[in-house]
């Protein structure tokens, strides 16, 4: 398939936010959009996460973009004409500590001031929420719970909006490796690939962790390091619960899929950011050993596939978002730092308003811009994993 | 179902053990796989599909398909054809998705190993691996999923083809046996440890590692960190499946599953048998299932004709057995369990032609279709794979002594391409031997020409009518083998897919996603036309 030899859009990367851009810019009818994706959709971060939807925030502003999300997620199945499969099984997020504790109905107040339906839970009403749970053995001494929160399928919900954005009028190009990108005069002006090159007004940079090489070949520095993390997945049970029970402290989250498996992770405190990575004796006995922790009854499942992916991490733990201050025309949408699937929808949404309307009504974005790394950072409290 | 009487195999049935089965009392010989009682009790329904309910039963017999999961003790899914039924036993059906475990969790041990050799697989391949290995003093560890070492081996009563030095005229099971008491004799010396019932989970390059390899092992609620100097991957195929219209009734089995209840336990898999395909296995089978006193209905074969030997063939055609080339079958008949076939002509291009059907009555269909090599593992530890049609499908880039692009891992038997147990037997040798250098205190020369006498021996056994396909494979990977490790300094730095499969779970059947890769490649087949005695002769 010969690349067009301009188009009004170009956006480096086929996860969910490349999907969910193009489609959003395609219904509000500018449909001369392309997508380049060097591998297949869903190929990089997208396809390997945890598939959580998650509204407890610590911080307003990422707790607004989440209950965004959530709402738009709710309508998406409908709104793309295929089936994301979202289940709204809640978030069950457990605390270790009085410090946890005051943090905790600190974030709450905060959460319900923006309307959230969520409550902070003793330890004795966990078993109400998830009964298989050891509160003894976790350790727990409070809990949040928010029964809105949940997960939907990555791949589907990539692939709804590759089809959507595709019927009105985008194109995507699989295989296709961006290789430079031409920015003189501080504009961009060119996309090169290893099948051509395209004329663009936009370039949108959504490559997960290879964002910092795309964002170098405009001659832009952005701090983005990748961070190998793993997942595993047991063999199938019957229901048994349906939250995500996280801990930010054991840094653990996991989940029973509709399928039946148990799906989870981990974080490593002594990761570092590294290209090659390959699945870990280390994590499978770190993650087996704590899921047993929080439930005994695991002891018995048997693990039948883990895999490795990558979260694309800023200093701080949130995405870099809109256009480049140095290079015009040049959009960033990355450093999502694990959560890129869960606060795509609100964020595809606001970068479309940007290129259509010359600014987002729905997100602030000058607080997300690169800029933001020169002074000190607020650092987001709530990341798992 | 028993087989009292049979012709070469001598059953050696002993002690009996007494199990329960949804609350019924049942029997079983010691050393028999739960599977193969509850076969032998006629109890063929073992599972139901997750999505669409469907029965499903015994299918593969090595513990790959995972249609015969089952509750025992009170643990789920539970693959009822490779755990053996001992006293007391309670084996119950799940009703789709498994409840959570209300047993107690009995001791688990975690254990750090250490070994020279880590082979994966014990059959023909990694056994004669591991002989090789300790007969140059090198410590190895076998690791093997079933209860009984030997694969497939253990299951080929007929005589082997060849000249004398490749055991020609021998029984498979009398090699088998010959092999198990060398590899005996080496564990009681020390060099061999033994490890069955257990399954390599996957391959790790953890830093904390003791030695330059690392596997989980995985046995029973037991788990092994394996060190190891290298590791030989034998872990052979997987039967491949065929496509048409209740191809997952209890009553379908893969050929090697018939092998493994008729061969191994003296289990009749049915009555009678439509057989489809008229490679080696088909016709081999067919006949080893006259010798068991079961009646085979005919031998249908897509392909316009037989694959096989022709004395095996004509053997059959003594029996009276129709071999029908050109034809498929249409759909498996029955409710609940197979009854019958419907069997469909084909035309030139391989496609079915309308109003030839005709009916099969049966009890049994045996697919004896092919295999595939059975690569998860080494597609996991990172080793280079590519796709060769005379493999049989994606196969590890290895050079001539078996070494993969990952230095230290070697590969053998079916799982670098799908050949015959006696090739199989030399590539594990000559892993066997390349994987001691260096383990193995001053013999290097001598390692060095029984190396070269096997190769001799092997390219002799492929110059026969059925090893061209495979040797013409061998000469392709090697080539690929030789550029990849010329343009080795040229590598990428992007992140690449990584998964670890802890256990192959391969679902064959309809509602399956794996099903979908099965169907691409069988049309791919069905395509380019291949010869049948290329995909069907798998253990001659």
């Amino acid at each position: 398939m010969q690349l067009p030899e301009k188009a009004e859009v170009v956006i480096i990367g086929g996860g969910v936010n490349g999907a969910g851009l193009a489609y959003s810019l395609a219904n509000r009818g500018l449909s001369d959009v392309v997508i380049l994706e060097k591998n297949y959709l869903t190929c990089g971060a997208t396809g390997r996460c945890g598939a959580g939807i998650r509204q407890q925030w610590s911080t307003e502003a990422n707790t607004r973009m989440a209950i965004e999300s959530v709402k738009m997620f709710e309508g998406l199945s409908e709104e793309l004409g295929h089936d994301i499969g979202l289940r709204q099984g809640g978030y069950l997020i457990i605390g270790h500590s009085d410090a946890d504790a005051a943090q905790f109905k600190k974030n709450v107040a905060m959460q319900k001031s923006l309307g959230l339906g969520v409550s902070y839970l003793d330890p004795s009403e966990i078993n109400g929420i998830v009964p298989i749970l050891d509160a003894e053995g976790m350790g727990a001494t409070c809990a949040t719970w928010c029964p809105t929160d949940g997960h939907a399928d990555p791949f589907h919900t990539t692939f709804a909006y590759a089809k959507a954005a595709e019927r009105l009028g985008a194109r995507i190009y699989r295989r296709t490796t961006v290789t430079g990108i031409d920015a003189p005069d501080g504009a961009v002006s060119k996309v090169r690939t290893d099948r051509g090159d395209i004329k663009a007004r936009w370039v949108v940079n959504a490559a997960g962790c290879n964002s910092a090489e795309i964002a170098a070949m405009a001659g832009i520095d952005i701090p983005i390091k990748p961070y190998p993390k793993e997942i595993f997945a047991t063999e199938r049970l019957k229901p048994l619960f349906k939250p995500m029970v996280i801990s930010f402290h054991d840094g653990i989250y996991f989940s029973q899929q509709e399928h039946g498996q148990v799906v989870g992770g981990i974080s490593d405190p002594e990761a570092k950011p590294q290209w090659r990575a390959m699945p870990s004796l280390r994590f499978l006995k770190r993650m087996a050993s704590t899921l047993t922790r929080y439930v005994p009854d695991f002891r018995h499942l048997k693990v039948l596939r883990q895999w490795t992916g990558f979260y694309d991490v800023t200093p701080d733990a949130q995405p870099i978002l809109g256009e480049d201050e140095d290079v015009s025309g040049f959009m960033q949408c990355n450093g999502f730092s694990g959560h890129g699937f869960m606060i795509s929808p609100s964020v595809t949404k606001a970068l479309s308003e940007y290129i259509l309307d010359g600014r987002a009504s729905t997100l602030d974005m000058k607080a997300l811009s690169k800029k933001r790394f020169v002074g000190e950072l607020d650092r987001e409290a709530s990341v798992v994993g | 179902m028993r087989i009292e009487k049979h012709p070469i195999l001598d059953f050696g049935r002993k002690k009996k053990v007494s199990f329960s089965y949804d609350g019924n009392p049942l029997e079983a010989f010691e050393g028999e796989t739960i599977g193969s009682a509850l076969h032998a009790a006629g109890i063929k329904e073992l599972s139901h599909s997750l999505r669409f309910k469907r029965p499903r039963g015994f299918f593969c017999g090595i513990g790959k398909c995972s249609s015969c999961a089952m509750r025992v003790n009170g643990v789920p899914n539970v693959r009822t054809c490779i755990v053996n039924a001992t006293e007391g036993m309670v084996v119950e059906r799940q009703d789709g998705m498994g409840e959570l475990p209300d047993a107690e969790f009995g001791d688990a041990r975690y254990e750090i190993l250490e070994t020279g050799i880590a082979v994966v697989g014990g059959g023909p391949a990694g056994i004669s691996a591991a002989i090789e290995a300790a007969r140059q003093g090198a410590k190895v560890a076998l690791i093997d999923e079933n209860t009984m070492l030997g694969g497939q081996l253990i299951k080929q009563t007929h005589r082997f083809f060849g000249s004398k030095e490749h055991s020609a005229g021998i029984r498979g099971i009398k090699i088998a046996g010959e092999m198990f008491g060398e590899l005996r004799a080496f564990e009681a010396k020390g060099l061999v440890q033994i490890l069955s019932g257990a399954t390599a989970t996957g391959y790790y390059k953890d830093k904390r590692r003791r030695k330059e390899h690392l596997l989980g092992i995985s046995k029973g609620n037991d788990f092994y960190e394996l060190n190891a100097d290298r590791v030989i991957i034998a872990t052979g195929a997987n039967e491949n499946m065929l496509q048409f219209p209740n191809n997952d009734l209890p009553g379908v089995y893969g050929a090697g599953g018939v092998q493994t209840l008729m061969n191994v336990y003296g289990i009749r898999p049915g009555n009678r048998v439509l057989m489809v395909g008229a490679g080696n296995v088909g016709v081999i089978v067919s006949y080893q299932l006259l010798q068991a006193g079961i009646d085979v209905a005919a031998v249908v074969e897509a392909a316009p004709r037989i694959g096989a030997y022709h004395v095996h063939a004509a053997k059959l055609r003594r029996f009276g057995v129709p071999i029908l080339t050109g034809h498929t079958v249409k759909k498996a008949n029955g409710k609940g369990h197979v009854t019958g076939a419907t069997l469909v002509k084909l035309d030139d291009n391989w496609k079915q032609v309308e109003g030839t059907e005709t009916e099969v009555g049966c009890d049994t269909i045996c697919l004896a279709v092919g295999l595939t090599p059975s690569c998860e593992l080494l597609f996991q530890c990172g080793a280079k794979m590519k796709y060769y049609s005379e493999a049989c499908g994606y196969v590890p880039l290895h050079d001539d002594e078996m070494m993969t692009t990952i230095p230290g891992v070697y590969v053998a038997g079916d799982a670098s391409g799908i050949e015959e147990a006696s090739t199989a037997i030399m590539e594990g040798r000559i892993a066997g031997l390349a994987a001691a250098k260096g383990l193995a205190e001053g013999r290097g020369g001598a390692i060095d020409n029984r190396i070269a006498s096997i190769k001799e021996q092997l390219a002799m056994l492929r110059e026969g009518p059925f090893g061209f396909h495979a040797a013409c494979g061998k000469g392709k990977i090697l080539n690929d083998m030789q550029s990849e490790r010329g343009c080795a300094s040229n590598d990428s730095c992007d992140p690449v897919p990584e998964f670890t499969h802890s256990r192959p779970q391969t679902y064959l059947f309809a509602d399956s996603t794996q099903s979908k890769a099965l169907r691409t490649r069988t049309a791919h087949e069905q395509k380019f036309a291949y010869p049948a005695d290329r995909n069907t002769g798998g253990r001659a």
